[in-house]
């Protein structure tokens, strides 16, 4: 009992110590989970309604930023840059679906694996020819900074979190209500018997194929000036992405936003205890923890 | 007994169709038709090709041979989601309804057509509610909690929202109670009044017989025998034949 005490005693001295250091972890995990959520939810989208998985979808990420570079340049406004990225990501994503997606529908599931993967390399060694190997920088909109304990915090960090979540609402909104959500659930649900409806569920693919790509565009562009863009910034994020995807269970839109940040509140706090490098290994831990234990997802209902 | 006659200008016509389920050669040169606001059952033993006739006609499978005309027209190979919107609707022998939409959702997948007015929409609505009050009490509520025979109202409901000239209707009462069964029943005869043809899949060949005006006989993948309903008795020898165990 008294070493009970002991260790109480021990874990609250700690948790008075480093008060700040918490709070501060707590509002990095945060902010990197909405933006992974934003990466994820597309491509949970994609994985839920037509069963593909999208490994090209860090690379639309890693499109979407050198767009927003190349519109911000011209344009010398960022938020012109983001839509405008949107945009063109999203028709791209489209245009990529119905070249080499459509056609592999109701093929083994390696097939359309291999055709993202495809997609990713053509890509990835695109921005490579077209814009070199020297990362680019994308300077955010807003450089004001708020003092959080005794450090400088950027305000576009608080933003990025709140951007990412409007985003995100507005999908949900986008699903829950109007004709074009009732054809994607439908289609998610069932779809043999969404085209017997007459939901035009080929073109419903393609649709869900350009709102992943651009919300993975919208990601990368919003992201952008927190790390350096370059060709190959795409995987890191693309392998949490899927980490995450998994961990929420696959398909399950909040279960993935939900273990996004789950997923990066702990690896922020990992990061107090031992370096940022090794705190990587959480997310990891997590994801060999839930496919032995509960393969179907952590924040899934129970299958009956 | 000869054969009766067939409508003078069919609303579906197939034609000599083979179908493949995988590898297996499941239709063997169906032939049969339906004429416009007709009521036409479709009889035999399990696996015999009935519902697989069913998916042809709806472009869920691709016939290897022969074709499918609606209105005179080929429609083999088209989509269903265009076969959907020319007016050829489906409930499925197992009804799937999507569980996780509300009632009143799933309905949309097929009232949200392009060219359906709001006004038009509610009329469409407000008639079906007056068949299915039960719908319409439930109509916010997902169609997973619904009970079975509630979901096959919606099944039928959800197809009739497509306005549709044909509704293929595969096994409506399979598994339901016998009040439950005398709905579908009823709901057969209304859509009858109302000039919407059916191709009848059924079990019960009491029921068939009552709400079909001619019957199709298949066995192993091709119609056997044809015959208006009238001159058939549940004990006839063909229905020993064709179903009997």
């Amino acid at each position: 009992m008294s070493a009970m005490g002991d260790w109480i005693g021990f874990v609250w001295g700690w948790l008075a110590t480093h008060g700040d250091i918490i709070i501060i972890q707590t509002v990095n995990g945060i902010v990197t989970g909405m933006i992974l959520a934003l990466i994820a939810s597309g491509l949970t989208l994609i994985f839920g309604i037509m069963d593909v998985v999208n490994f090209a979808h860090g690379e639309l990420f890693m499109l979407g930023a050198y767009v927003g570079v190349v519109v911000l340049s011209i344009s010398g406004s960022f938020w012109l840059a983001l839509v405008l990225s949107t945009l063109v990501v999203a028709l791209i994503g489209a245009a990529l679906q119905i070249t080499t997606l459509r056609p592999l529908v109701g093929r083994d599931p390696l097939n359309t694996i291999l055709a993202t993967f495809g997609i990713s390399l053509v890509l990835q060694n695109y921005a490579l020819w077209q814009f070199g190997p020297v990362p680019r920088k994308l300077d955010e909109p807003i450089t004001g900074q708020f003092v959080l304990f005794y450090l400088a915090y950027p305000w576009y960090r608080l933003l990025i979190a709140l951007l990412s979540g409007a985003i995100i609402g507005g999908l949900y909104l986008f699903l829950k209500h109007g004709t074009y959500g009732i054809w994607i659930r439908a289609t998610t649900q069932d779809r043999v018997m969404a085209q017997a409806m007459g939901i035009p569920v080929p073109w419903v693919h393609t649709g869900v194929f350009a709102i992943g790509a651009g919300m993975a565009a919208a990601s990368g562009v919003l992201f952008g000036p927190l790390i350096g863009i370059n060709h190959a910034m795409g995987l890191d994020w693309v392998l949490k992405a899927f980490i995450v995807v998994v961990v929420g269970g696959m398909g399950n839109l909040g279960g993935s936003i939900a273990a996004s940040i789950f997923v990066s509140l702990l690896e922020a706090y990992a990061a107090i205890v031992v370096s940022p490098a090794q705190a990587v290994i959480v997310s990891f831990v997590v994801l060999i923890l839930t496919l032995l234990f509960r393969p179907t997802g952590l924040f899934v209902p129970t299958p009956k | 007994m000869s054969a009766p006659p067939t409508p003078a200008e069919a609303l579906v016509a197939v034609e000599d169709v083979h179908t493949f389920y995988g590898k297996s050669h499941v239709l063997h040169g169906v032939s049969l038709c339906v004429g416009r606001g007709e009521v036409v059952g479709l009889l035999g033993r399990n696996g015999v090709g009935k519902s697989t006739t069913l998916k042809t006609i709806m472009g869920l499978l691709g016939p290897s041979r022969g074709k499918v005309l609606f209105e005179g027209q080929a429609i083999t190979g088209l989509p269903a989601h265009k076969l959907a919107r020319m007016g050829i609707a489906y409930v499925p022998e197992d009804r799937r309804i999507f569980k996780l939409l509300t009632v009143m959702e799933n309905l949309r997948t097929g009232l949200d057509r392009r060219g359906v007015t709001e006004a038009r929409k509610q009329e469409l609505l407000d008639k079906l509610f007056a068949y299915f009050p039960r719908l319409a009490e439930r109509r916010s509520q997902a169609g997973g909690t619904l009970s079975g025979g509630e979901q096959q109202m919606l099944a039928i409901a959800r197809a009739m929202m497509l306005e549709p000239k044909i509704i293929l209707l595969d096994e409506p009462t399979e598994g339901l109670m016998p009040r439950m069964v005398s709905q579908i029943k009823e709901i057969v005869e209304v859509l009858h009044r109302d000039g919407v043809a059916i191709l009848l899949v059924e079990q019960n060949v009491p029921l068939t017989l009552e709400a079909c005006q001619r019957v199709y006989f298949m066995e192993k993948g091709v119609v056997r025998h044809h015959a208006l309903a009238s001159e058939l008795t549940v004990d006839d020898a063909v229905v020993h034949q064709y179903l009997g165990v």
